[in-house]
């Protein structure tokens, strides 16, 4: 599978529009330097060139392709309006660009 | 498993930026330049420093502005919503940060200079730099945690968890560890004094760095933030250090001329410091068997310091010319190599912590 998505976060995805984007995030280090995390959002990304579209069950999913088939799952958490999915399960990685 | 998760650690520097790996050198550079400049063209930072609103100066404000607006605009508050996930690991960082850290800090860094090395450093100057100590030791990392925590190839959700739960910790807990230690050693600073230096180094970027983070992810969204602003704005945080430390060594020429000593007196009870509170988040997360991928970025976060702060309280509270500035500095200089040999260490004992798939059952 190209990433897990837990039933709550998918009942979230689906009344957010149905479309979820996995990717990499930057973090920079204080000094230069910096590592990636994994997020993931209910919305289509801006530049679809860096992922690859798939479906899953009914939902759209943008992906980085360097995220697929790492056994990442999206999980949703928070109350209310303070919703918010999350990656479970990867570990601080480098893009390569 | 997956490629991902079952690739080797990184190599120890990769992922650090050039500027980062060779840390300590450029602090030794800007030593240098700023004790030449302090010598040899004092009236550059007489005049700088002539430049003071309601006893702050204008210029090392903005020099650290710069410093740590940009670890500020990038800390995710939504993360710390997770506070449920990985209890353990948060239970053993945020009790080494905040009810540790700081007074095994001030224990250790008073046995050295105040009765160790007594013979070597005048008392009064030892207590400022007694001073430099426990601002590091009140000030937990946040923006390099994501470097050695990729490093260890920790979790990426605990760790910024972690860092943004230290990020609003340190809002309401720093400036009164820094009271209570400052007031045993018996160095007193006024109240509004330590609470000014916290609201315009800790609240005023923390703020500023909220603000735009929405703003900007609202106008313009997440991944041109992460991919654009983010890499645009980063490089001033170095250029902001290496000049603050420049104009503060420009202060502090006379005293490194006639104490080239006191650097390595006073880094030796920061590196035992460091190495201790490793050990004792690294060794606490190996009895509560917590996964390898939480206890080495757990134990990491917990060694490091927020160094940027420390020097801006440092400053704030007791002036460029200051033992307690030096003192932070003196941090600065030895962060990045002890945190790239605890990295190994950490790597080394992998074997020792049970993987993150048998934590999970």
């Amino acid at each position: 599978m190209a990433i897990e998505i837990s039933d709550n976060a998918r009942a979230w995805i689906e009344r957010n529009g149905g479309v979820l984007s996995v990717r990499l995030s930057s973090r920079h280090g204080c000094c230069g330097g910096g590592a990636d995390i994994a997020v993931a959002e209910a919305r289509t990304p801006s530049d679809l060139t860096h992922y690859r579209e798939l479906d899953l069950d009914g939902l759209k999913l943008f992906i980085e392709p360097a995220l697929i088939d790492q056994g990442l799952i999206v999980e949703v958490e928070g109350l209310l309006g303070l919703k918010h999915l999350f990656v479970d399960g990867s570990p601080i990685a480098r893009r390569r660009d | 498993m997956t490629a991902l998760q079952d690739s080797q650690s990184p190599s120890t520097s990769e992922g650090m930026g050039l500027f980062e790996r060779f840390l300590s050198i450029w602090v030794a550079l800007a030593i240098v330049a700023g004790v030449l400049l302090g010598q040899f063209a004092p009236a550059v930072p007489e005049t700088l420093s002539r430049f003071e609103v309601a006893q702050v100066s204008i210029p090392v404000a903005i020099l650290i502005w710069a410093m740590i607006f940009p670890m500020m605009a990038q800390i995710d508050f939504a993360a710390v919503l997770g506070v449920r996930r990985q209890p353990k690991g948060l239970i053993i960082t945020t009790s080494v940060n905040w009810l540790i850290k700081p007074f095994t800090m001030f224990a250790i860094a008073w046995f050295f200079l105040m009765v160790l090395f007594r013979p070597f450093i005048p008392e009064e100057l030892a207590r400022q730099y007694l001073a430099g100590a426990i601002l590091l030791g009140a000030a937990p990392c946040t923006a390099m945690v994501f470097v050695w925590s990729y490093l260890t190839r920790g979790d990426a959700a605990y760790t910024l968890v972690q860092v943004s739960l230290n990020d609003l910790i340190m809002l309401f807990a720093f400036a009164p560890i820094v009271v209570l230690l400052l007031g045993i050693s018996n160095i007193q600073v006024p109240w509004d004094t330590v609470a000014l230096s916290v609201f315009l180094y800790i609240v005023i970027p923390l703020a500023a760095g909220y603000l735009t983070r929405r703003t900007l992810i609202a106008r313009k969204g997440a991944e041109w933030y992460d991919n654009v602003f983010m890499k645009r704005v980063g490089p001033i945080t170095p250029i902001g250090l290496i000049i603050t430390l420049v104009l503060l060594f420009a202060f502090q020429g006379d005293v490194i001329i006639a104490n080239p000593l006191h650097i390595v007196l006073i880094a030796i009870p920061l590196i035992i410091q460091t190495v201790l509170i490793f050990f004792i988040a690294y060794g606490w997360a190996k009895a509560w068997r917590v996964p390898h991928n939480v206890a080495a970025p757990g134990a990491m976060i917990g060694a490091s310091n927020f160094f940027e702060l420390a020097v801006a309280a440092a400053i704030a509270l007791f002036g460029l010319q200051s033992g307690a500035a030096l003192a932070t500095v003196v941090g600065v200089l030895v962060e990045v190599p002890l945190m790239l040999a605890l990295v190994r260490i950490a790597n080394k004992t992998r074997h020792h912590f049970p993987a993150a798939s048998e934590a999970r059952g």
